[in-house]
């Protein structure tokens, strides 16, 4: 039964990462840009459920559209304003457009200290279990997890069994194939991030019920799906999942048997055994 | 032409300059009247995972020179304060105190919030001689003689839950978990509650230090495995509430569950609720002391803050008084004069007689023991003190 239950853990704790991760991955898989203010646009949607939970009394998970909504609008803009310019600038664009994101994500935190304060906060919601004999699923992590689960199937489905997910894949695939197909290659790269910033904002809505959340967070997060879709392998959606769920059984197992600091440092310890022994993955699936 | 333009213009000027320098002359009086202020520098960590915790410090501090300032400043120089934002970065805070020494050229120094920070910025202190009152370090190790120009003034870390594991022994506990964050601090906290379980005949079934780090799901099923009767942790306030989350998320609850720093933040039951309820902290101050100005204290912090404060908030308000005392007792700025008589005399501050010994090190001070009471932080120790008894069991609603 612990052997059970440690599975279940891992499983929960590698829903979490899904959710954080995937949005990355497909601003990453079609665009090629790695977004550095991922972790800021999680943070912040966190931030404002917060808010709007403790100042309404309302159920937090009523953020959720209005999150993927609004976020997924502006950052529909951002791209067209700021990262579709530098996305011309040929060799030079995927540094240009980090250094762009870069940016962004310092701009978005200051914001969010501006409107938030520097204080860590979290809700108090969906903070027990379900039991099934003696196995506990915390709820908060399952409803993540669930969610998680659910982006991750309608992504896979929109983009392999959709037309304008096809086009998506194909101006990710080869964008002047794709011109030459008649694929607005622009309007799809801002279709793509418009969609990755709704879907992080929504991961934010239910990151900030399962633990603590201020501004500064924001890089940790951004590094910590970063590790994910690099092990899960750059742009390849369903490698993120299994990564992710396979990355968290580790975790639960290592938390247990060798204790906190064995936990924490093993995402950077397997990343660097995979850069080694495999350096050819780290290339964006194709 | 021009010769004779620029003579006139000279001649404009030495007219118009007679007024200008009468009134620079004015000026230059009123400089001499006012004398320049008293600098006090400091860094804080207004943002990382130290933010929570140190915002109250830094208002108290603020409060504490609003005060002095009000009552004519000190030696009647008004009080300025200058400080800077570390990030909770070691690295960031030892810069910028180099510029506060060096090119602010600040009178006197604050130390900043946490241990984990002022192990980085000690050098720099002792290298320049600096007095810095340290109202965020409570790391013994930190007060030795190498580090003489560091000076504590609040209880040391090693004080932290010390009530718990003895009051928990009184109702039939025999086992606790000891849980510390990889930080200064924490570290002392948690050998410290080791050693005290070994004194008291308490078995450790469970110990592990951790990084700062988000899932607590394993160790807090290794927790239930270990069937504890006590959950002691020594960290700061986000791994706090993941802690407790995770304890109940796996369906355990302690009889004891003790954790230091965060339950004394209104964040903490605002993160978690009902589940907070039953939980220790502890805290170096507390609202019904009877210490002198503690009253007057908390009623223009309400004011300026519009919050309740907390020990974090009197140790920075604190370490004004003792700067204070010290520079009026002294009648000077100067640095050696300030810490000589900082170490050989006791100050009566609103958390109690501070008093160091010729390390640095604040002697006598204790942290007392508060629980979490139907939402409600309340002194539970010493008895003395206590507002209520403590409320046994936890029962994680």
């Amino acid at each position: 039964m612990l052997a059970l239950q440690l599975l279940v853990n891992g499983i929960l704790l590698g829903g979490l990462y899904v959710l954080v991760a995937q949005s990355l991955n497909l601003i990453f898989g079609v665009m090629g840009v790695v977004n550095l203010a991922h972790g800021a646009v999680i943070a912040l949607a966190g931030l404002f459920t917060f808010w709007f939970s403790t100042s309404t009394g309302l159920s937090p998970l009523l953020v959720l559209p209005i999150a993927f909504v609004v976020a997924g609008l502006a950052g529909a803009l951002g791209q067209r304003l700021l990262i579709e310019p530098v996305m011309r600038a040929g060799a030079k664009s995927e540094l240009l457009s980090l250094i762009v994101t870069f940016g962004l994500s310092y701009i978005l935190i200051e914001l969010a200290l501006q409107l938030f304060g520097a204080d860590f906060v979290s809700l108090p919601y969906l903070q027990s279990s379900w039991t099934i004999g003696s196995l506990a699923f915390g709820k908060a992590l399952m409803v993540a997890g669930l969610f998680a689960a659910t982006m991750s199937a309608l992504l896979y489905i929109w983009l392999n069994r959709t037309i304008s997910g096809k086009a998506l894949l194909a101006a990710s695939q080869s964008p002047t194939g794709a011109i030459c197909c008649g694929i607005d290659v622009a309007r799809v790269r801002m279709i793509a991030f418009g969609v990755g910033v709704g879907l992080a904002a929504t991961a934010g809505v239910l990151v900030i019920v399962i633990m603590p959340v201020a501004p500064q967070t924001a890089s940790d997060l951004t590094l910590l799906a970063f590790v994910i879709i690099a092990l899960g392998g750059l742009g390849d959606y369903l490698g993120v999942a299994v990564a992710a769920l396979l990355l968290g059984v580790a975790q639960s197992l290592a938390g247990y048997y060798l204790g906190g600091n064995a936990e924490y440092v093993l995402p950077y310890v397997l990343l660097l055994l995979l850069m080694v022994a495999r350096p050819g993955r780290f290339k964006r699936a194709r | 032409m021009p010769k004779q333009q620029k003579s006139r213009v000279t001649s404009i000027r030495g007219w118009l300059g007679i007024p200008v320098l009468a009134a620079l002359t004015a000026l230059s009086g009123a400089a001499r009247a006012a004398p320049p202020p008293i600098v006090i520098g400091t860094t804080i960590s207004e943002t990382g995972p130290l933010a929570t915790d140190a915002s109250y410090e830094i208002k108290g501090i603020k409060l504490g020179i609003a005060e002095a300032n009000a009552h004519g400043g000190w030696l009647g120089r008004k009080l300025v304060l200058k400080y800077y934002d570390d990030k909770s970065s070691p690295g960031a805070a030892v810069r910028l105190y180099q510029r506060l020494i060096t090119l602010d050229k600040v009178n006197l120094l604050i130390g900043p919030y946490s241990s984990l920070v002022t192990v980085a910025i000690a050098p720099l202190i002792n290298k320049y001689h600096m007095a810095t009152l340290e109202p965020g370090a409570s790391v013994p190790s930190i007060y030795v003689p190498g580090n003489k120009w560091n000076l504590m003034n609040t209880a040391d870390s090693t004080t932290y839950l010390h009530q718990l594991m003895p009051l928990a022994k009184q109702h039939g506990a025999k086992t606790v978990a000891l849980l510390g964050l990889e930080s200064a601090y924490s570290l002392a906290c948690y050998h410290a509650r080791l050693a005290q379980a070994k004194e008291l005949g308490m078995k450790v079934v469970y110990k592990t230090t951790y990084t700062l780090q988000t899932d607590f799901s394993s160790i807090a099923l290794a927790i239930k495995n270990a069937k504890p009767d006590v959950v002691l942790e020594c960290g700061y306030y986000p791994d706090s509430v993941n802690l407790v989350r995770s304890l109940h998320g796996q369906g355990f609850a302690p009889q004891f569950l003790g954790e230091t720093v965060g339950p004394v933040e209104a964040a903490y039951v605002k993160a978690l609720g009902p589940l907070a309820n039953g939980v220790f902290g502890n805290s170096g101050w507390w609202f019904n002391f009877k210490t002198p100005g503690n009253a007057a204290f908390i009623s223009a912090y309400e004011k300026m803050f519009n919050e309740k404060p907390d020990y974090h908030a009197a140790a920075g308000f604190t370490a004004v008084q003792v700067l204070g005392a010290a520079v009026q007792g002294t009648k000077s700025v100067d640095q050696e004069k300030i810490r000589h008589w900082i170490v050989t005399h006791t100050v009566q501050s609103i958390q109690g007689p501070i008093q160091d010994n010729a390390d640095g090190r604040t002697v006598g001070a204790v942290q007392d023991m508060v629980q979490v009471q139907g939402g409600v932080l309340k002194l539970v120790a010493p008895t003395s003190l206590a507002q209520a008894p403590p409320q046994i069991p936890y029962t994680g609603h």
